[in-house]
């Protein structure tokens, strides 16, 4: 049971998380990089950004799903090693927003993955990504 | 026996070398946070992550080598521990030495980056080859340079047995002041071994996605972390044990005491490094490599020629 307690904490402790654009307007991809500033320091919650998706355990989507992206997000997806999470930031990546009956949106992140957690926003503040992984890892909890 | 199982598995083998490795990581991470005016990652972070990455699910790409795929990381570990045993981490005289263990440990050593390469080889992914033959070309540039900067000592001691330098430049601790472009280069190119930035280029995570371990995840990527951390603790020990010979107590404990601080200095040099560079292209680190490190590490064997004819004869 301590063994159990001990890896349940350390995956609290240490998300690693990736960031993939499934078609947003580079406004939201642009807060979350202001989250991973040192103004904001998310490593002291032991957050990292990691370029590969095997590494990582949290997929940081931001905007809407298009018909072309859809297929590389199930990719990169089905690529993380479990247990993983998902994050919808922004509002396009939560109801694909505005651009909602699209001809080439498919609609939010949730229609092609499941989405563990959602922050809306146009575009979201970095506090509220970082408030967004909070309350993810309390939902582990 | 039952002794010699103890030091290479509890003490000063295995287990402390990687409680030494998870702690110089924290130092190492929290120094390049507070120079970039962070407040950087708790104490325990080297720990979450690895006991996470240990926990995770393990993904082996269909088209790698299983076999060859999981057991090299265990290789990149095993050569770091081995070669941590014939570092001489309190007083002057190592756990096994023997003549010629500065060639073994350098050796040893080298075997990580090939790992490195091996691993990004067999692991079949575009990105992962190109960051092994990044780590196979940095290897011929910055390998060169310190052999010969670790030689410089040797020559003026007149041994290859790194007990033997430890205990000639004790007795002779201004000697070890002719060795400081050496020290110099050592530094640079253990940056380069390690790849750190400036040297980070085979996991240019900005260019090449994960580099040589873009498909290694879950154990296995947490035991390569660990190699590195280890090599890391390894090779500033060395550094130490050559370059920074003054103050070696006879009492262990204190012995313990000062190696501890010797590895954090060189580690502080290193971080700062890290921190106050950005990544170089292959190319120029090749150049630099070969038109300045080089030159200056034969410099320096031509320091310690000339020291070992006029003072010593």
């Amino acid at each position: 049971m301590l063994f159990d307690k001990a890896i349940h904490w350390a995956r609290l402790k240490s998300p690693w998380i990736i960031h993939f654009n499934s078609g947003a307007c580079n406004a939201c991809d642009i807060e979350i990089l202001a989250a991973l500033t040192p103004k904001y320091d998310v490593e002291r919650f032991g957050i990292q950004l990691k370029g590969s998706p095997r590494h990582a355990d949290v997929l940081v989507c931001s905007g809407p799903v298009t018909m072309q992206q859809r297929e590389r997000l199930i990719t990169i997806y089905e690529q993380m090693a479990e247990p993983k999470f998902v994050i919808a930031v922004g509002t396009c990546a939560c109801s694909a927003g505005v651009f909602n009956g699209c001809y080439c949106v498919e609609g939010g992140v949730d229609t092609a993955i499941p989405v563990n957690a959602y922050v809306p926003g146009c575009p979201v503040k970095p506090e509220a990504v970082i408030d967004g992984v909070v309350k993810l890892l309390k939902s582990i909890e | 026996m039952a002794l010699s199982l103890i030091n290479i598995l509890i003490f000063p083998g295995f287990l402390f070398l990687s409680t030494l490795a998870l702690a110089f990581e924290y130092v190492d991470r929290k120094l390049c946070a507070r120079m970039q005016n962070r407040v950087g990652p708790p104490w325990y972070q080297p720990i979450a992550d690895f006991i996470k990455l240990m926990s995770k699910e393990t993904v082996i790409p269909t088209e790698a080598n299983p076999s060859i795929f999981k057991s090299i990381p265990i290789f990149a570990l095993a050569a770091t521990a081995s070669a941590f045993l014939y570092i001489p981490i309190w007083g002057q005289r190592s756990l096994y030495p023997f003549d010629c263990d500065l060639l073994v440990v350098l050796y040893f050593l080298t075997v990580p980056t090939l790992t490195f390469f091996l691993a990004g080889w067999f692991s079949s992914s575009l990105y992962a080859e190109i960051g092994s033959i990044r780590a196979m070309t940095q290897l011929f540039a910055y390998e060169v340079p310190l052999y010969m900067a670790l030689l410089g000592p040797a020559l003026l001691a007149g041994s290859w047995s790194i007990s033997a330098i430890t205990a000639f430049y004790h007795q002779n601790p201004l000697l070890s002041l002719l060795n400081l472009p050496g020290l110099c280069v050592a530094i640079i190119a253990a940056q380069g071994k390690l790849e750190r930035a400036p040297f980070d280029i085979p996991d240019a995570e900005t260019e090449i996605v994960g580099g040589t371990f873009t498909e290694y995840s879950g154990r296995y990527l947490g035991l390569f972390r660990m190699a590195v951390d280890s090599e890391m603790v390894a090779l500033a020990a060395l550094i130490s044990a050559i370059f920074f010979p003054a103050l070696l107590p006879a009492n262990p404990v204190l012995g313990l005491l000062v190696f501890l601080i010797k590895v954090l200095v060189v580690v502080f040099i290193l971080a700062v490094i890290k921190t106050a560079f950005a990544r170089f292209r292959i190319d120029q680190m090749v150049t630099f490599c070969w038109k300045i490190l080089a030159p200056v590490s034969l410099l320096q064997i031509v320091i310690d020629i000339i020291a070992k004819g006029v003072i010593l004869s």
